[in-house]
């Protein structure tokens, strides 16, 4: 386990001198990196994507994955706008589409923990599932005309310059981080992930873990997705397509495990750092759209294939020291 | 064609003259150091490298120093896309964006964003639903002046003395080109093309084969048919190949709708002498040119104002008919394209 937590600090190590790096070129690069006004920009493009990161964390550690995050995210909103139109109160529309998060959450779960079906396959039915559901509430329209209040609500500062979705972000982040490191619950996520048997001999309650995990995943996508409908202030049935794979791709950017029972928070937290600042800091530089996706992709592979070529390499010279 | 637009452009002037009175076309102050972002639906997309050339024509007319950005999002990541690039291009104090918005009005909120900051939005191809956050829109065509446009070209492949012709359409069900045809028989009520007689209506159902064996159909059936005016660039090519292949080409002749590719050997042959489409380079070009007068403040964007957009003569900033709130250009007509310069479009 010292071995582990000595690598994880290394990874972050890397992590954090890769944004130190990442920070540095932006700001010489462009004069408008470095302003408050930016930063917050940063984090706004993309706080939902960073907000379900946070349970996408739990889930991977926990080795599963969920790929119907964005999915939910889009049914989410399009149950909002959906009863907003046909005539419910803006909070009573909100309170439904997070309703509508739950139980995809544990229809996943149902699915995963109690019939025993693989992550992989039910959440992949789930992307396309609820995918299909959000388009039949909406169809080729768009909703919006939402409340003043709710439009601002994504748009609008609410603590200085932080708007509500990325304060809900840190609160958020401090939450599980507490979950997973320093609670009960924490050390039971971490056993499931190592080593699921293990963990069922020594009375892990295997199902019922795993049904929190994938609703919390499913609640914060769904309250993500009504964060996203209020910062665009309009809503269509492909909201959120395809943000799955920029989620996991933080999350394993951050140094978390595809296999699970390895990996924090605090890596994620990096890592979504770094992919912000990296994106933004394209962006400044008029660098766009394939080119940015071919950078992030190769940071991706570099941070899957790093730690194994250093495991490769320290092997290989403590052979040659016995 | 440059001729057809000033009239068009004059129509519309006087359309507003009541209302606004005559105040003074704007002429753009070239050399203005104006940094603008062009940002299309999604890269890669033919017609939108055309509005790119376009918009760097009237750049290097206008001899901005400030080079023209040309950023655009992936077909995956197209709506949170050209919202990180409107946000950015904010922060960078960009003066002008130019978007063909692909988001509905989920762009809005950066957009006003956008302009709170004192940049200046223009639309073109595709506005902004609510007109949100957008100073105006610039508009390829206007639906209704096409049949003005179909009726020109059938009086001057006719003749003053007229004849004889037949629509090729698409479906019958076809919105969009039942629409036009409905204006087109509408501007044939004008004395001027008194002299055109449309004998009949037929649908190749946007088939080629259909559409071939309707238009030898058509030149079965009424001897003395002049012209085949097909408003669908499937049934244009087809008709004029049917002709080409009956060899009737000198006695019938071919118009309507089409690409400047799939019409180049026709249109220099004599079998279609004029066809219509809008250039995407023109539109390029006009919206430049309206954001260039925007953001250099020559002109405002309130319905009335007037400005020259270079070679495309003379424009007027207007209420949008489709849209509640929104302002509009009108780009229209159409190009339409001869031998003489369908070669160059048709690469």
């Amino acid at each position: 386990m010292t071995g582990a937590g000595a690598a994880l600090k290394r990874w972050e190590t890397l992590m954090f001198v890769l944004l130190v790096a990442i920070i540095a070129l932006n700001s010489l690069d462009s004069r408008y990196f470095l302003s408050i006004g930016n930063f917050v920009n940063l984090f706004q493009l993309s706080i939902e994507k960073s907000i379900v990161a946070l349970t996408m964390t739990l889930v991977i550690i926990g080795g599963e994955i969920d790929l119907s995050v964005a999915s939910v995210m889009g049914l989410a909103a399009c149950v909002a706008a959906w009863t907003f139109q046909h005539g419910a109160p803006m909070p009573l529309a909100v309170l439904l589409a997070l309703a509508a998060g739950i139980v995809a959450g544990l229809n996943n779960a149902f699915w995963i923990a109690y019939v025993g079906l693989p992550s992989l396959a039910v959440t992949l039915a789930g992307l396309i599932g609820y995918r299909g559901v959000a388009r039949i509430f909406l169809e080729d329209r768009a909703i919006g005309g939402f409340p003043e209040w709710f439009n601002q609500l994504g748009q609008q500062p609410i603590i200085g310059p932080l708007t509500a979705s990325i304060v809900i972000f840190f609160i958020l982040f401090v939450f599980f981080a507490v979950i997973l490191h320093s609670s009960a619950l924490g050390r039971m996520i971490y056993a499931i992930g190592s080593n699921v048997q293990a963990a069922r001999y020594s009375g892990v309650r295997v199902g019922l873990i795993k049904t929190d995990l994938f609703v919390a995943s499913a609640f914060v996508a769904a309250l993500a997705g009504v964060l996203y409908a209020a910062r665009l202030g309009s809503v269509r049935g492909d909201m959120a397509e395809g943000f799955e794979l920029d989620i996991i791709t933080a999350v394993l950017l951050g140094g978390v495990s595809i296999f699970g029972g390895k990996g924090n928070l605090a890596g994620v937290g990096l890592a979504i750092l770094v992919i912000l600042n990296l994106r933004n800091g394209m962006g400044l530089a008029n660098i766009t759209g394939n080119t940015q996706n071919y950078v992030i992709g190769g940071l991706l592979v570099f941070s899957v294939l790093a730690p194994n070529v250093w495991q490769d390499v320290r092997n290989t010279w403590r052979g040659r020291e016995i | 064609m440059r001729k057809m637009m000033m009239s068009a452009a004059a129509f519309a002037l006087l359309a507003l003259a009541p209302q606004s009175g005559w105040t003074q076309v704007a002429t753009v102050t070239p050399g203005k150091d104006v940094s603008m972002v062009l940002l299309p639906k999604f890269l890669g997309i033919l017609p939108f490298d055309q509005a790119h050339k376009g918009a760097e024509e009237a750049a290097k007319e206008l001899q901005n120093p400030a080079a023209l950005q040309f950023l655009g999002p992936t077909p995956q990541n197209s709506v949170a896309g050209q919202i990180e690039i409107v946000t950015n291009a904010t922060t960078q104090g960009v003066k002008a964006i130019m978007i063909s918005n692909n988001s509905g009005d989920q762009i809005a909120p950066a957009a006003k964003v956008a302009q709170a900051k004192g940049v200046k939005v223009v639309t073109w191809d595709s506005p902004i639903p609510s007109a949100e956050g957008e100073d105006v829109f610039v508009a390829q065509v206007d639906f209704s002046e096409i049949g003005k446009v179909m009726a020109d070209m059938a009086l001057s492949i006719l003749g003053p003395n007229g004849g004889k012709f037949a629509i090729l359409s698409a479906s019958p069900d076809a919105s969009n080109q039942n629409a036009w045809i409905a204006a087109m028989k509408t501007a044939l009520k004008d004395p001027k093309y008194a002299q055109l007689n449309l004998v009949d209506t037929v649908y190749g159902n946007d088939e080629s084969e259909k559409s071939y064996t309707q238009a030898q159909a058509l030149v079965d059936k009424y001897p003395d048919l002049r012209l085949i005016m097909a408003p669908t660039s499937v049934g244009i090519v087809a008709a004029a190949k049917a002709l080409q292949d009956e060899k009737l080409c000198d006695k019938v002749k071919v118009s309507g709708l089409g690409l400047p590719s799939e019409m180049l050997a026709y249109t220099k042959n004599g079998c279609a002498p004029q066809f219509a489409l809008w250039s995407f380079v023109d539109l390029g070009y006009l919206a430049y040119y309206t954001a260039y007068a925007l953001a250099t403040g020559a002109i405002k964007a309130e319905e009335g104002a007037k400005f020259k957009a270079g070679r495309m003569g003379d424009y007027a900033i207007t209420k949008d008919p489709t849209r509640a709130k929104g302002l509009r250009v009108l780009m229209g007509p159409f190009t339409v394209y001869t031998k003489d310069n369908v070669e160059a479009a048709a690469k």
